[in-house]
């Protein structure tokens, strides 16, 4: 049976892309068929680290909002971009780059229920075994939507006081959504933090397990979403907690 | 118990004739809401399947979701029978121009 897992936080900036992009990669490098979608129609970005560049969008998320095509014509095939020894297959639904294309969204607005239509038909045409979809930042009508039809949620943190005060608020509206599963990361984490302290500190502040406790790297800001950092560095800490964070998602 | 739960549900669902958001369901009392979560991640399921999360009648259930077919939340499918009604579920709402900030949104944020 197809998940659907949304990857969320509070506050911008604490690597929900890059943790997508990651899962993404894992799961299919397990043999997957993954879709993901780019639902921060805002500030769209995770096309970057699949290396799908704007010249090879044919379609994307917001063409389908406004009717002009189906969501799986929206889809790219993003598996041959990546590069590693990927088996399975990862379908990227993306945003709008363009700027005039994302003022008009947001100016004219959309029904939120076209992305409830559209999550489920792109796992149903596709035959997904998993949609991943990474939201806007915060809480809106989209991203309470993408919880509420969501098998798994992960909410991703940073060890900052603003971070976990606004946390606080998502994680009690999830469980208001009664979400299967809900998983905390904590991510760029200061590498001379103990690391179960913070691990502990986070379960007990939101009664929530923690699926990862990842560190700071300068080989992720160094990589700078050019590339998805579990296939460019497979054996590092942070691919390892992330293999975990999957293994619990699966 | 179940009747002043009963009437709660009845009086939230006929409150507003607007269509149920997510930001709406969450506000929800129990225990409609845990029914709605359900049935909404399900997607396509039957009236059985909805009463069978909620401690009401059949007809109470039936009532219920009659209510939220009203407020654009359910449909009813089409082949659903005399013995059996089939529904799916379709959360929705408007997105909110740049010019019209989403301060309700906030003020519904407000669980205390």
């Amino acid at each position: 049976m197809s998940k659907i897992i949304s990857i969320h936080s509070f506050r911008g900036g604490t690597g929900k892309s890059n943790t997508t992009a990651n899962i993404s990669a894992l799961l299919a490098m397990d043999g997957a068929r993954v879709g993901v979608v780019d639902t921060d129609i805002a500030s769209p970005g995770i096309h970057v680290l699949f290396n799908l560049d704007e010249s090879e969008m044919v379609h994307s998320l917001n063409d389908y909002l406004w009717g002009k095509c189906g969501i799986e014509e929206a889809a790219h095939d993003v598996t041959g971009h990546v590069g590693g020894e990927i088996k399975g297959q990862i379908f990227l639904i993306p945003s709008s780059i363009k700027p005039g294309e994302i003022a008009r969204i947001l100016r004219e607005g959309y029904d939120v229920g076209l992305l409830n239509d559209g999550f489920r038909d792109v796992v149903e045409k596709l035959k997904l075994d998993y949609l991943l979809i990474d939201t806007h930042p915060g809480l809106n009508e989209e991203t309470l939507l993408s919880i509420a039809i969501s098998n798994a949620l992960v909410i991703i943190l940073r060890p900052d006081s603003q971070d976990y005060q606004g946390t606080a608020v998502t994680v009690d509206v999830a469980k208001k959504l009664d979400v299967p599963k809900m998983l905390m990361l904590v991510n760029k984490v200061p590498t001379q933090f103990d690391f179960d302290d913070v691990r502990a500190r986070v379960e007990q502040t939101y009664d929530a397990t923690v699926g990862a406790v990842l560190p700071h790297s300068d080989e992720m800001m160094t990589l700078a979403s050019s590339g998805i950092f579990s296939i460019r560095f497979p054996d590092h800490v942070v691919t390892q907690g992330l293999r975990n964070l999957v293994d619990q998602l699966k | 118990m179940s009747d002043i739960r009963y009437q709660t549900a009845i009086r939230e669902l006929e409150a507003s004739s607007e269509d149920l958001r997510p930001s709406d369901v969450i506000l929800l009392s129990e225990p409609l809401r845990s029914a709605l979560n359900f049935v909404i991640r399900l997607g396509r399921f039957s009236l059985t399947e909805f009463a069978e999360k909620m401690p009401f009648t059949r007809d109470e259930t039936k009532h219920i979701a009659d209510l939220l077919v009203a407020r654009n939340l359910f449909t009813a499918m089409d082949y659903s029978t005399a013995e059996e009604t089939y529904y799916e579920s379709r959360l929705t709402a408007m997105t909110r121009p740049l010019k019209r900030p989403p301060t309700d949104i906030w003020k519904k944020a407000d669980l205390d």
